[in-house]
């Protein structure tokens, strides 16, 4: 790992006579409030001399899986078209507004769990699948849920939980972002979902656009290779002297590390949205052609190159806040919307296990809610927040399982209710963290994030 | 506080109340609107200026309101902000560019007691106000340079609605006649020739609602009446309305009937065309150009566009009828209960209209290529406006269930119910815009005011009293201090709606002019700085950013750009679905020029968190990311403009003492401290070493060390905050 050294450390000794121990042991010291950000600084000083903030940090209790990939539907999947197919629902189309499936029903692997053909790659590795039928989500609106669904607060902004696993745990590379995000176009309320918010500004996502060049400006500039390292160590010089002087404002701390990422992405960035060098055999598993450098297979085969390399959470968001699954008035839509994704994502769960990465990386897949079983204008549905399905897969959750269940319509939850809060327990258990002892104190208050619910759904794991 | 909307969603999500609920099919008959005694329907109130234990402190009314509330919570404000950090905050905050050198030596040499109020006087009357803050208000009414449809039509015209707006605020047009132009200028009286068409050009922020799709067949107006409505809605009363297209809103006092009461008024007004996929050709523009001269100029072309039209309408009839034949001729022959006589007849007739459809359609087809060619190559060239203008009047029909097809009961044009419910008069022979404009903007609303000056108090601290400007229904923030809203609101309004005395009344506030730093012990107990005991450090928004690294370099181009965007030629646009409109110009003016689209974020907008351009933005986000960081470093243009100020360093100064400083007074608005001074000249000395040694000429060692220089000092965060 290369680091921004010259003129860092030694400019700052020579010219101010102090160290940045010593600058921020004393900005501590005259310091009440905004403790988090300096016992981080601090922390890593002293533990290890080449971290940072982002340095890797021990589990609450040993963690099962080290890396999470969140696939992210945006616009409200309908669950009784997909993983919770209601013969019932079929049988009784046009009674009470009740709206049938396009779909057909099947049986699918060795486990024989149903669902329907809508995502018939997916179905095909459901023995590798842990789902949950039970999902609850807080709130109707896409927005609200969509931000429930990040940051378990459907109504005030609170940090990603990509943002609480980089605080909770580090990352493992720091030459790349802890948590980052690809995402074609932004979802509902924004960047505001991959937000720190309270949190130091270095755990937000870092969002990538596929396409030729994921990352503009990757490429250095300067005349010279050492005169870009000069600048920014005077610059970082310059910038930690303002910094003491403003309260160790994380915002401004967070921009001081941004450098230090980007200086280091130079180096490591290209490779890794580079895919020319993965195999045939390997691509086709995606469903990519070779040379293309967009679409969901291409986000896939992206996020399994970012786990290699060590970065803690990767979201992957699959459309945007418009032309997505929010299908009001014509479920057939449903049909292009799974094929963009279907194969990538069985692809990628292909891939990790022949590559012995599935056991330690957890992959995550979520809408913000559910679709009702009644009809919404011709052959639409509306949203349904009372009752959906997520699934894990990967590390530390039983494989080929359901959990949870729904009534013969699937309107309403019968069995084992998840809630976001419990959902979000259990991805911070996987990783190894206590979602009650994972706090951040803010405005006087310890925030947590499943705020005051959340319970671990021990049932699902191995 | 999660569990608590839990049970109201719910509420809401159990099938038999959205049943029961006042559905779109019959308006009215659900349940009573919720939210009704909300704080933001009650009328303004005219709050006593309250009592403080420190009066000492007070310079301006809005200073008792804010302290009333620290001293409330044990809050000391910190100290007034360094007259440096005031200037460089002020200028950036007024007209979005750090203040010179010598504008802060002037400041600091002026020791008269209005010292800070001649500042403000200056940077007010400044042009580029218009342009910091008429970038606010484009923000907020979602403006592009393109239509928004599939192939995202350029809209060549769409420039003037901006200077618009620059040249509004520019010239303090009060807030009320702002709003009632841009709705309904074109039915407006005016007092002479130049007032009139700049009221035509206001109405565009009508006209610039989105446009969808990609055909003429089915347009669907219906989504850019939508679009119309919702920023109507969230820009002048921070409500959200559109969620009434379907249902009547679930959190909010908004009914269908009131969505469709507006819907008539937008009905009954002609939207411009911008060109579609099918029909690449703009039409319905208003003209600015004296009417006789403009029919004189568009007989001919519509001669000419209506014998073509005949022709495909003539052509289209006889296919449409062969259609039918057709679908009539099978479903006979469907049903299995008809003689052979009778089967034979029929299979001929159907047999005949797939002949007669086989020949015509290439001909049908011809006729349509025709006329959407000429309508493109042969269209006149006239000055005109992207503005609306009234169509026939007519109320609307529900919409059942948002289907435009699905038509329900007819709603009269009128206002929103919870604001007064005011309807267009019986007889009334317009569209009802400038009816609407003016229940908007009457000073009994307690909406418009409110926030507005909400907006102005958001873009001077940083955040608003109500933390989210373009929602004060249910699902908003509430106001941190109520009582001063309603104090500003009363003062807007009793000023005339002045923008401009709203400024000065805040900006000579002594909360205005807390300094960002000290009294960190607040912070434990509002973190957030809610209660304004200092002021909030920002990082600049996109413009300010670019736009600084200009000024500083000194090849800003500080004209107002009064030309269109250099837009390929409207007879040569053949944009679709899958070949879209996209471009980038290159300019060095200011950032508020810079061509943006519709559908495509500008390259550095996206990176500095732009506005976004589908809908609209009533706070931008302020990301910290390693992209930015790659685009300080790497990307040409901060390059290029590091050469420009490092050349701007040389010419101007010759030490290195005199240039280091010279460059931290231009980035920063201050001059370098010894330490400082120290380190940077060390800098110089080492990077000049390392191209000697690589045996460069001297002259290019000073060009480039001066050059790295000027990237360090683009690079601090001192440079990207404002304090």
């Amino acid at each position: 790992m290369k680091r921004i050294e010259p003129g860092f450390e030694t400019t700052s000794d020579a010219t101010f006579g102090i160290t940045r121990r010593h600058l921020l042991h004393s900005m501590v010291a005259g310091s009440i409030v905004l403790p988090g950000i300096l016992q981080e600084l601090v922390a890593s000083e002293n533990h290890q001399p080449a971290g940072g903030p982002l340095t890797p940090k021990a589990p609450h209790f040993p963690a099962k899986a080290k890396h999470v990939i969140f696939l992210y539907m945006s616009g409200g999947v309908s669950h009784v078209d997909s993983f919770d197919p209601k013969p019932e629902l079929n049988k009784r189309h046009g009674e009470n507004n009740l709206l049938g499936s396009l779909w057909n029903i099947r049986r699918w692997g060795k486990s024989g769990i149903p669902a329907t053909d809508l995502f018939p790659h997916i179905s095909s590795v459901i023995d590798d699948i842990c789902l949950i039928r039970s999902m609850k989500s807080d709130h109707l609106n896409h927005v609200e849920s969509t931000l429930g669904i990040h940051t378990g607060s459907v109504s005030l902004p609170r940090p990603s939980i990509g943002s609480w696993v980089s605080y909770g745990l580090g990352t493992l590379n720091q030459n790349l972002p802890s948590f980052v995000v690809i995402a074609p176009k932004l979802p509902y309320a924004g960047t505001q979902v991959f937000s720190n918010d309270f949190l130091p500004a270095y755990h937000q996502g870092v969002r990538v656009r596929p396409g030729p060049k994921p990352i503009p400006n990757l490429s250095r500039r300067s005349t010279l290779a050492e005169l870009q390292e000069m600048e920014l160590g005077l610059a970082a010089t310059f910038n930690k002297r303002h910094l003491d002087q403003c309260e160790a404002d994380s915002n401004l701390a967070a921009r001081i590390q941004s450098f230090e990422t980007a200086f280091a992405m130079q180096q490591e960035a290209p490779e890794v949205f580079d895919v020319s060098k993965e195999s045939d055999a390997t691509l086709s598993l995606y469903g990519l052609e070779r040379g293309q450098t967009e679409g969901f297979g291409w986000q896939c085969i992206v996020a399994r190159r970012l786990v290699e390399r060590g970065v803690r959470f990767i979201e992957l968001v699959d459309s945007g806040a418009s032309n997505n699954w929010d299908h009001h008035s014509n479920m057939s839509l449903h049909g292009p919307m799974a094929k963009n994704v279907d194969q990538p994502i069985a692809g990628l769960i292909k891939d990790l296990k022949q590559r012995g990465m599935f056991e330690d990386t957890l992959v995550v897949w979520t809408s913000e809610f559910g679709r009702t079983p009644q009809k919404e204008s011709k052959t639409g549905r509306g949203h349904l927040p009372d009752a959906f399905c997520s699934w894990l897969a990967g590390a530390g959750v039983k494989r080929g399982f359901v959990y949870g269940a729904t009534d013969e319509i699937g309107l309403n939850i019968t069995e084992d209710e998840c809630h976001v809060h419990d959902f979000h327990a259990t991805i911070l258990h996987l990783m190894g963290l206590d979602h009650e002892r994972l706090t951040y104190r803010h405005a006087g208050q310890d925030f947590r994030l499943t705020d005051v619910h959340g319970r671990v759904v021990k049932d699902i794991l191995v | 506080m999660s569990r608590l909307s839990t049970s109201f969603a719910i509420l809401l999500s159990t099938p038999v109340i959205l049943a029961a609920g006042g559905r779109a099919e019959e308006p009215g008959a659900g349940q009573p609107l919720p939210g009704r005694d909300h704080w933001a329907f009650k009328p303004v109130s005219d709050p006593a200026l309250p009592n403080v234990k420190d009066p000492g402190w007070i310079q301006s009314p809005i200073d008792r309101f804010v302290l009333v509330e620290l001293e409330r919570r044990g809050l000391q404000p910190t100290r007034p902000a360094p007259r440096r950090r005031l200037i460089r905050r002020a200028t950036l905050d007024l007209i979005g560019l750090p203040p010179t050198p010598e504008e802060v030596d002037a400041f600091l040499a002026d020791r008269y007691p209005d010292a800070f109020a001649k500042v403000v006087d200056r940077l007010l009357a400044s042009p580029h106000y218009g342009e910091r803050w008429g970038r606010h208000w484009l923000d907020v009414v979602r403006y592009a340079d393109t239509a928004g449809d599939s192939s995202d039509f350029p809209v060549p015209q769409l420039y003037r609605y901006r200077n618009y707006v620059i040249d509004s605020l520019n010239r303090d047009k009060p807030y009320d006649v702002f709003i009632q132009e841009q709705i309904a200028g074109d039915l407006m009286p005016a007092k002479d020739g130049a007032q009139k068409y700049e009221r035509i050009v206001a109405t565009g922020y009508i006209a610039l609602s989105r446009r969808f799709g990609s055909s003429t067949i089915d347009y669907p107006q219906h989504l850019t009446i939508e679009d119309t409505i919702d920023n109507l809605g969230r820009s002048v009363l921070a409500l959200n309305i559109h969620c009434a297209r379907c249902h009547d809103h679930k959190f909010d006092p908004v009914s269908s009937e009131d969505y469709y009461g507006l819907y008539g008024i937008f009905q009954s007004t002609r939207y411009p065309f911008p060109g579609i996929e099918t029909l690449k050709v703009q039409r319905d523009l208003v003209p600015l150009v004296p009417e006789g001269e403009f029919e004189a100029l568009m007989k001919p072309y519509q001669e000419e566009l209506g014998v073509l039209e005949a022709e495909r309408k003539r052509l289209t009839s006889i296919m449409k009828a062969a259609k039918e034949k057709i679908r009539e001729g099978e479903k006979v022959l469907a049903a299995n209960d008809i003689d052979d006589d009778q089967r034979r007849k029929v299979e001929l007739e159907v047999s005949e209209a797939y002949r007669q459809r086989a020949e015509l359609f290439p001909k049908w087809i011809e006729a349509g290529k025709r006329f959407s060619e000429t309508a493109q190559k042969k269209k006149p060239e006239f000055e005109a406006a992207y503005a609306v203008a009234d169509a026939e009047p007519a109320h609307a029909r529900v919409h059942v269930k948002g289907d435009p097809k699905e038509l329900g009961q007819e709603v009269p044009r009128r206002f929103l119910g919870i604001l007064g419910g005011q309807k267009v008069p019986e007889g009334c022979k317009t569209s009802g815009r400038r009816e609407l404009s003016q229940w908007l903007t009457d000073p009994q609303n307690p909406l418009t005011g409110r926030v507005m000056v909400n907006r102005i108090w958001h873009y001077h601290f940083g955040k608003g009293i109500v933390e989210t400007p373009n929602n004060f229904g249910n699902q908003g923030r509430r106001p941190t201090h109520p009582r001063l809203l309603d104090y500003l609101a009363r003062s807007f309004i009793r000023s005339g709606w002045s923008m401009k005395a709203m400024h000065r009344l805040i900006m000579l506030s002594a909360t205005y002019q807390l300094d960002s730093r000290g009294r960190i012990q607040n912070a434990t107990s509002d973190p957030n700085n809610d209660f304004v005991w200092k002021f909030n450090r920002q990082r600049l928004v996109a413009e300010a950013v670019r736009d600084s690294i200009l000024a500083i370099s000194g090849t800003l181009d500080r004209r107002i750009l009064t030309t269109p965007h250099p837009f390929p030629d409207p007879k040569a646009w053949d944009f679709t679905q899958h070949k879209p409109f996209r471009a980038t110009y290159h300019s060095r003016g200011r950032t508020i020029y810079l061509m943006t689209q519709r559908q495509t974020k500008h390259p550095f907008l996206a990176v500095f968190d732009g506005q976004d351009t589908t809908s609209s933005t009533g706070r931008r986000s302020s990301t910290t990311t390693p992209i930015q960081a790659l685009f300080m470093m790497n990307d040409p243009f901060v390059h290029e403009q590091a050469a420009n100020f490092a050349a701007r360093l040389v010419a101007e100064r010759s030490t290195d003492s005199s240039r280091v400083e010279r460059a931290h007074q231009l980035g920063l608005g201050r001059p370098p401290t010894p330490a400082e001074k120290t380190a940077g000249e060390a800098y110089l000395a080492k990077v000049r070493d390392k191209f000697a040694a690589l045996n460069l000429p001297t002259q290019e060692h000073e060009k480039l060390a001066w050059e790295s220089y000027a990237r360090v000092v683009l690079r601090m965060n001192e440079f990207m905050y404002v304090e």
